[in-house]
């Protein structure tokens, strides 16, 4: 599959008063293919929008090179076939969502009212497409957004932060349709920092953090590594250490506890265990969520600064 | 073009609801209704007094409402974050800048057209004027829509790369000192005492700021005495100065606000 987008050392460097240079993206080396639904997250501050804007064409990178979907960044050329959604996006207000369409269409040299008219109905707001903006819900306003990035049926669409500041059924809604946009063929470059929403969508995630990436993969890859817990009764101390080899024990006041990576041969554990005539009480399954991959990956990269970085990345 | 099409009649929807330029239009329209009036007690003699009264409100508005329309307008863009989702629709800057421009000058010449059609109004049925009268009190407003035009390019210029309050004053600086500028160049110059190279200087600053004074014709004050031999190439003239200047103030902010970071 060809690259979406690729990034080869992109920097952002901003002056500031008190810290002097900083890189706020620093050498980003990014690798997007065609058809996913990517995320890319981090922190606030960390650099996603300064890296979606680069990539756009709308502020210039200090140094590096960027490709998207093939072409150089800052080809306006390919702004024919992608689309952006930015971060807490506000519209002409004046406008109903009809006309706000037709406005953003027009912006592509095309006038279809059909075409409006049937984006408004794919996004759920064909019944308020006479009202103006700013009698719009928050969501509404996101959803219409949606519509108008799907004008030119891009291939590639960036969306900052989609879900962020909208109630749980909202996001329910924008996260049915960038699931459609897969379905359609499409490239999703999503930035968040709310995890549990990526976690339910994303095939392949990135995450920055201080203009850096911290980790890059696919999903299921990066969140190997889960563990399992298994309640045991009735056995004795040495066989239940004897199990314990590749994880831990703990002492219940009825039994053991044992924690094990859940790559181990867990029907090895119950085998022995029922042999001994021992009994399972419960196996519960740890999943590694993707929060905790995020908190480790920062934490590993700035320590100390964990625990509010987590209470961020928590949703 | 159709880009520019687009962002400009947006911009002249969104131009036509603030509120404050609508306040300011209203207050106008107000003084432009009282003034013939008030002219219905004084003698035939005022007539001139009066048109002059009704020329100073309509162009001291325009001003105003052409200052406070484009200081703002790309700054608000920016704010809003509305700029990005236009930027990476394939439209360039000097799209967006001209869109927003042409913008401001239509929802200018709506405004001024709402002004001007009162007062012809108010002036037609209170004074009875005769049709040469009529034409001059027509005429001069267009000329001041060139001059309004210019002042919103001088304005959209500065605002590509300073803040609104800022450019508030130097755009309301620049026109003061532009629709003074030929008496104050005259004074300076036939001044007897002024130095030969200070002549030069001044003779240099008055071509490079933009003349003002130009586009009130009829204004006593500002040319006293003179009499337009030729009004068709007197328009042409100035109309043309007008175009040129905004044509370089225009190129310019392009230049800016390409190199910018939005
Ligand atoms: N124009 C700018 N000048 C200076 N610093 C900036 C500018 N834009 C963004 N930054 C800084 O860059 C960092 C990254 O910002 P951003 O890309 O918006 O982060 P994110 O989208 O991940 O929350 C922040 O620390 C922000 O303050
Ligand atoms: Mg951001």
């Amino acid at each position: 599959m060809a690259a979406a987008i690729e990034t080869k050392k992109l920097t952002k460097t901003y002056r500031s008063r008190q810290l002097g240079k900083i890189n706020v993206v620093n050498e980003l080396d990014l690798h997007v293919e065609e058809g996913e639904i990517f995320g890319f997250l981090g922190p606030n501050g960390a650099g996603k929008t300064t890296t979606i804007k680069m990539l756009l064409g709308i502020i210039y990178p200090t140094h590096g090179e960027g490709y998207v979907l093939g072409r150089e960044i800052g080809d306006m050329d390919v702004h024919r076939v992608i689309s952006y959604l930015p971060e807490r996006p506000y519209y002409y207000e004046h406008m109903t969502g009809f006309e706000l369409l037709k406005f953003y269409d027009s912006l592509f040299g095309n006038h279809d009212p059909d075409k409006c008219q049937r984006l408004l109905e794919r996004v759920n707001l064909a019944g308020d497409a006479s009202k103006t903006i700013n009698q719009y819900s928050k969501g509404m306003q996101q959803r219409v957004g949606l519509a108008q990035s799907l004008l030119n049926d891009p291939k590639l669409l960036f969306l900052d932060e989609p879900t962020g500041g909208l109630d749980p059924i909202a996001h329910r809604e924008i996260r049915d349709l960038i699931l459609s946009f897969r379905d359609e063929g499409r490239t999703v470059f999503i930035s968040s920092h709310e995890l549990s929403e990526v976690e339910l969508i994303c095939d392949r995630v990135a995450i920055i953090h201080k203009g850096e990436i911290a980790r890059q993969g696919r999903l299921t890859e990066l969140l190997k590594g889960g563990r399992i817990e298994i309640t045991l009764q009735g056995i004795d101390e040495g066989l239940a250490r004897k199990l314990a080899t590749g994880g831990t024990l703990h002492n219940l006041s009825d039994g053991y506890m044992l924690d094990m990576p859940e790559e181990e041969d867990v029907n090895a554990v119950v085998d022995t265990v029922r042999s001994a005539k021992g009994s399972i009480v419960s196996m519960v399954p740890r999943k590694k969520r993707l929060e905790d991959l995020f908190v480790e990956t920062v934490r590993a990269a700035t320590p100390g600064a964990a625990p509010k970085l987590a209470a961020e990345g928590g949703v | 073009m159709n880009a520019i099409w687009a962002i400009a009649s947006s911009t002249v929807g969104e131009a036509i609801r603030r509120k404050v330029l609508l306040v300011i239009l209203l207050i106008a329209l107000l003084l432009l209704s009282i003034i013939p009036a008030l002219g219905v007690l004084s003698a035939r003699s005022e007539m001139s007094a009066m048109i002059s009264t009704i020329f100073f409100v309509i162009r001291f508005t325009s001003a105003l409402i052409a200052i406070i329309l484009t200081i703002y307008m790309i700054p608000n863009e920016i704010e809003r974050r509305t700029i990005y989702t236009i930027l990476c629709k394939p439209v360039q800057r000097w799209q967006f800048l001209l869109g927003k421009y042409f913008g401001a000058v239509l929802a200018l010449a709506l405004m001024m057209g709402i002004m001007t059609a009162l007062s012809l109004v108010m002036f037609w049925f209170l004074k009875h004027p005769d049709a040469s009268k009529m034409a001059e009190v027509a005429k001069q407003p267009i000329l001041y829509l060139v001059e309004m035009s210019l002042l919103a390019a001088i304005a959209i210029f500065f605002s590509t790369f300073v803040a609104p309050l800022v450019n508030f004053f130097i755009s309301t600086g620049l026109w003061l000192v532009g629709t003074v500028l030929n008496p104050l160049y005259d004074s300076f110059a036939t001044n007897p005492q002024t130095a030969p190279i200070m002549k030069t200087m001044a003779k240099l600053i008055t071509s490079i700021l933009p003349n003002f004074a130009n586009y009130d014709v009829k204004n006593p004050i500002l040319h006293p005495g003179v009499v337009i031999q030729n009004e068709a190439s007197y328009y042409l003239k100035t109309v043309g100065y007008g175009f040129m200047y905004i044509a370089i103030l225009l190129i310019l902010g392009i230049v800016v606000f390409d190199r910018r970071e939005v």
